[in-house]
């Protein structure tokens, strides 16, 4: 299916929206959008939420006839004076992208004492990863990461707009959001199948902050194990590599990885970093190829669409996304089961401890009957 | 009644429309119309020539100083009792001028009564309609008559070709081609030929004259400064064709090929 240029037209978040979680995984402390109120403003909340300070030059028409250079020169200086960051990101609109604002300029006139990230980003790129791109080139130009991490981040980048082409949200013209199979069938589902001595593997393949809740389905899935007396059975794989990834995504890894160990769960296979969830399930589809082939399900979290289906084939698959236009295409490529956590992301910004599922919670309630 | 003409002018950049819509506009206002001048140029020399040389605030200026705007404050008198109006903009290179038109016109549409009762008001539109904006007085439904200004040369007449097919894609109809001189040969033939054959008519040649620049320089228009002069017959007799046109046709752009032919 030619893939490359179907116009989607359910909607998406933007490069903006894309640019701005950049900039939060490189840490900045404030964001400054250059463009209308309100523009992004829902994820310039949930941002909030995981402790950056999001602001706008809010131009009006006025703004958008004369331009808002100074606007954003003045802006940039009220932030340093009122939050005193340590790094912050400039981030470009439709509005002030179209009538040429340069961010550039308006920096340098404000000359700061401290690094600035600067986007040149609009809403109108079909792949919003292009957002991402723009932020990380820009954060090369300020030194915040080196030459390396670029290059692996650019390539992540690609393998998840492929994913998303393939079987994900970019795969279709339109796509309906469906809320899934209901969560307390599928979890007596599992519950049977442990209570049966069945094999299974749960494979959590989360993107980045969200493995806060999908991890929840790991700790429900091997405490239920346990409680059955078939923890052994279970085997448990996950992308919690801690040396991998910015900063602030190692640093999710490493939480989770410590609430596990509280919760006395063993991952046996680490299959990446936690922005590795492209790529991540090749690892886990090669791992199952050589060593758990025989198994009889797999309870697959978070990016589950990322995991190639050869080797997966003759389990029964119950998957869990946070993307209600997940359903149908994980549908078709073979999953029996699909659960979806709705308003699973803002739920894990600003933590950093295991937040309960509804699934988890709804597993944990069902094997007490 | 007499049915309001609300018309624009365009053409290539530097071709005279604002020279040509002045000096029509104190024609006009001279045979006892009233008339209004609205200059949607960032440049704001629509009415300069109308007030003795004296700037006017602009309708963005004002806004972007957010005061509550009245049309007082914006409408200026000017030679005659023509209604001046400037809707100004950016400096060149800066932000969009195209925006300016289309929040000054809305705005101007909201605070004027002068819009309902001129008998005629003239939009001066900048040179190259390089996006929507600068077509927002017809297509905001402020503009009933479009006038393509144009030279015999070449490259005018390749712009008046190009802004005709414009004016077709926003099925708006063509009221008359203008033929401003820059005294190349044959150049009265070239435009009229051109006219026909896009399916309109030429209704002036204006010639090129000193007077023009000298009386501009001044800060007036021919009419005011030197009204006995030859070139403010031609423009008196223009604003009498335009005042009485009730002709517009759908214009039918030509080949590139044909109008090469035309010029050579
Ligand atoms: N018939 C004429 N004879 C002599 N000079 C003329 C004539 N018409 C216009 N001019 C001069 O040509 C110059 C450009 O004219 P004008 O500013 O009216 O052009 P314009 O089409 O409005 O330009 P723009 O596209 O930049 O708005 C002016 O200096 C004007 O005095
Ligand atoms: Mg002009």
């Amino acid at each position: 299916m030619n893939t490359e240029n179907i116009s989607i037209i359910h909607p998406r978040p933007s490069s903006i929206v894309a640019a701005l979680y950049t900039l939060r995984d490189l840490n900045v402390d404030v964001a400054i959008l250059h463009g209308p109120p309100g523009c992004s403003f829902k994820h310039a909340r949930l941002l909030e939420e995981d402790g950056i300070h999001v602001v706008t030059t809010a131009l009006d028409d006025s703004g958008f006839v004369f331009g808002g250079h100074d606007d954003l020169v003045d802006l940039i200086k009220k932030v340093i004076d009122m939050f005193n960051p340590k790094l912050i990101g400039v981030v470009g609109t439709c509005a002030s992208m179209i009538i040429g604002e340069e961010l550039h300029e308006a920096v340098l006139e404000a000359n700061p004492d401290i690094p600035v990230i600067e986007v040149e980003v609009h809403a109108g790129y079909r792949n919003n990863t292009k957002g991402v791109v723009f932020a990380l080139e820009s954060a090369l130009d300020a030194g915040i990461i080196d030459e390396d991490e670029f290059e692996r981040q650019k390539f992540l980048l690609e393998e998840a707009t492929m994913v998303e082409k393939r079987h994900g949200a970019a795969s279709r013209e339109y796509l309906a959001p469906s809320r899934g199979d209901v969560k307390y069938t599928v979890a007596k589902r599992i519950i049977e199948l442990l209570k049966a001595g069945k094999r299974g593997i749960t494979i959590m393949n989360a993107k980045k902050e969200t493995g806060y809740m999908f991890a929840d389905i790991t700790v429900a899935v091997t405490e239920i194990a346990r409680q059955f007396g078939v923890e052994q059975k279970v085997v448990n794989m996950a992308n919690l590599d801690e040396t991998l990834g910015l900063p602030r995504v190692r640093h999710h890894a490493e939480c989770i990885l410590k609430d596990f160990k509280e919760h006395g769960i063993e991952i046996h296979e680490i299959i990446g970093g936690m922005d590795e969830y492209p790529i991540a399930g090749n690892v886990a589809s090669k791992l199952i190829g050589e060593k758990y082939s025989d198994y009889d399900f797999a309870v697959i979290t978070g990016v589950p669409h990322a995991l190639p289906m050869e080797n997966l084939s003759g389990m029964e698959l119950i998957s869990v996304t946070n993307g209600p236009r997940q359903v149908l295409p994980l549908k078709e490529m073979g999953h029996e089961h699909v659960i979806v956590e709705i308003d699973l992301h803002p739920k894990t910004l600003g933590v950093n401890h295991i937040v309960e599922s509804e699934f988890g919670a709804t597993l944990r309630e069902v094997a007490k009957e | 009644m007499k049915e309001q003409k609300r018309i624009a002018i365009y053409g290539k950049g530097g071709i005279g429309k604002s020279s040509t819509a002045s000096n029509v506009a104190a024609a006009c206002a001279d045979e006892g119309h009233r008339v209004m001048i609205i200059g949607c140029d960032p440049k704001s020399d629509s009415s300069i020539t109308l007030l003795g040389g004296r700037r006017i605030p602009t309708i963005l200026n004002l806004m972007r100083s957010g005061l509550d705007i009245k049309e007082e404050d914006v409408i200026f008198e000017g030679y005659n009792g023509v209604k001046c109006v400037e809707v100004g903009g950016p400096e060149p290179g800066i932000g969009c001028a195209g925006r300016g038109i289309i929040v000054a016109i809305q705005k101007l549409k909201k605070i004027s009564k002068e819009l309902e009762v001129a008998d005629l008001i003239i939009y001066d539109v900048p040179g190259d309609i390089v996006c929507g904006g600068f077509v927002a007085p017809i297509r905001k439904g402020l503009v009933n008559e479009a006038y393509v200004l144009t030279s015999g040369e070449y490259m005018p007449l390749y712009a008046a070709n190009n802004i005709c097919r414009g004016l077709k894609k926003i099925n708006t109809q063509l009221s008359g081609v203008i033929c401003n001189s820059r005294n190349v040969s044959r150049e009265e033939e070239i435009v009229r030929k051109f006219a026909e054959e896009i399916g309109s008519e030429m209704i002036a040649f204006i010639p090129k004259e000193q007077i023009v620049q000298d009386c501009e320089r001044d800060g007036y228009s021919v009419m005011e400064k030197a009204p006995y002069s030859g070139i403010a017959n031609v423009y008196r007799k223009l604003a009498h064709v335009i005042m009485s046109r009730d002709k517009a046709v759908m214009p039918d752009a030509l080949e590139d090929e044909r109008l090469r032919e035309l010029t050579r």
